[in-house]
């Protein structure tokens, strides 16, 4: 998945050191902005892992950052500008602060990315497909398009989309014959009646 | 000379393609290219993309005559066709071969490979037969054509052979049981992962440098 990292903070050595630190050790993307409302332009940003480094006790622009979260996984971290030890705040998911040594800050770096890798696993249930899944590969093997298949498992277009989005990241199979070639390599076809080789 | 290919073996076919062969002794780049009668800068700027992927100096490189592009991507797919593909399939045959019970997968691998390459071999004909010969047309008569075809017709992506290249790497190194002997199995995929580093820099001159400037003097053009 795409990272993508923003430091928001007022403090241009702030932000240049923060991202020093980071670029040092990760190869990421990183923006650095001096406000929160810069953060609209970035809004149609998807299928990425995003880490909001923000300034603590600003304006957070939550308007935008629940619009990130529609389409990728973030993670809000607050930067404080003092090392007092502070209660659970519910507002960020980590917290950071101008007295972290670089190493406290790739740690929580590293955290965030396994948090994210776990989902992730979660999400897939080992790349497993499920019955559904495999009726709609089944369908797309014997060359239907979205429209016919929808029709025949009686379910939107727009399911049979997801479907196939979830399909492709399981297997990390794009192409309509290599969809095939996995069909029939896992017997999910009835190859009786047909030569396998026409299909791919 | 000696020390870049010493830096990356990679390079080997690469200089290949511009004619150049070993036997360096202690020349500097700059010699065997003046020998060779290569455009040094040229050279340079196409040896760095394949060394550094970052390295990517389009600025300098679109200041070379499209036609020294096209002479060398012809090169490149003389090689692909004469020596790369063929090998791959031998490599291929030879898992094959080593299998000795349950292959009807590796039959499968085989049919998804060779609708693979043919795909791959029409494209490579399309640039080498239509898409060639109307930019080198286009800048000998520096007229656009009257029947309104330009560049961005003729020339469709690469997304769709990259992506069957990818599938099929995914279908051995991740869903294929396997029945097969180790060690030709690994020559094969290696093989497999050079060609596909190697279409990446050759797609990236394609569509980066060379359709960019053909673009832009379609545009002089129409002026």
């Amino acid at each position: 998945m795409k990272e993508n990292v923003f430091i928001i903070h007022r403090s241009e050595i702030v932000r240049k050191g923060l991202s020093l630190i980071l670029q040092d050790y990760f190869k990421m993307e990183i923006t650095q902005l001096n406000s929160a409302k810069d953060l609209n332009s970035f809004t149609g940003i998807t299928n990425s892992s995003i880490i909001l480094i923000l300034e603590a006790q600003t304006e957070v622009n939550s308007k935008a950052v629940d619009l990130l979260k529609k389409n990728n996984d973030v993670y809000l971290v607050g930067f404080y500008n003092d090392d007092q030890v502070l209660e659970q705040n519910d507002s960020v998911d980590y917290q950071l602060n101008q007295f972290s040594s670089s190493m406290q800050i790739q740690k929580l770096i590293q955290i965030i990315r396994q948090a994210g890798a776990k989902k992730k696993n979660g999400n897939s249930d080992n790349g497993e497909l499920t019955v559904r899944e495999k009726e709609v590969i089944k369908l797309i093997a014997l060359g239907l398009a979205n429209k016919e298949i929808a029709e025949k498992l009686f379910i939107s277009i727009h399911t049979v989309i997801s479907h196939r989005k979830n399909i492709t990241e399981k297997l990390g199979i794009k192409s309509i014959s290599g969809l095939t070639v996995y069909a029939i390599m896992n017997n999910l076809l009835d190859i009786q009646d047909i030569n396998p080789e026409e299909l791919i | 000379m000696s020390s870049l290919i010493g830096a990356n073996y990679n390079l080997l076919p690469v200089i290949n393609r511009f004619g150049i062969r070993l036997g360096f002794k202690e020349k500097s780049i700059n010699e065997v290219c003046t020998e060779n009668k290569i455009h040094t800068d040229f050279f340079l700027a196409i040896v760095n993309t394949y060394t550094d992927e970052s390295y990517f100096p389009e600025a300098e490189l679109l200041s070379f005559s499209p036609l020294l592009i096209i002479e060398y991507l012809k090169n490149t797919h003389r090689y692909y066709i004469e020596y790369v593909l063929p090998k791959i399939e031998r490599l291929l045959n030879k898992v094959i071969e080593s299998c000795t019970e349950d292959c009807s997968s590796l039959k499968m691998i085989n049919s998804f490979y060779q609708k693979y390459k043919a795909e791959l071999l029409i494209h490579l004909k399309l640039e080498d037969e239509k898409v060639f010969p109307y930019i080198i047309n286009l800048y000998k008569e520096k007229t656009l054509n009257s029947d309104g075809s330009s560049i961005e017709v003729l020339e469709n992506e690469h997304t769709n052979v990259e992506v069957k290249l990818s599938d099929l790497k995914n279908l051995i190194i991740r869903h294929l049981s396997p029945n097969y002997e180790d060690n030709t199995m690994n020559e094969f995929l290696t093989a497999l992962f050079q060609f596909e580093n190697d279409l990446n820099d050759h797609a990236r001159i394609e569509d980066h440098i060379l359709i960019v400037q053909v673009m832009e003097f379609e545009k002089e053009l129409g002026k």
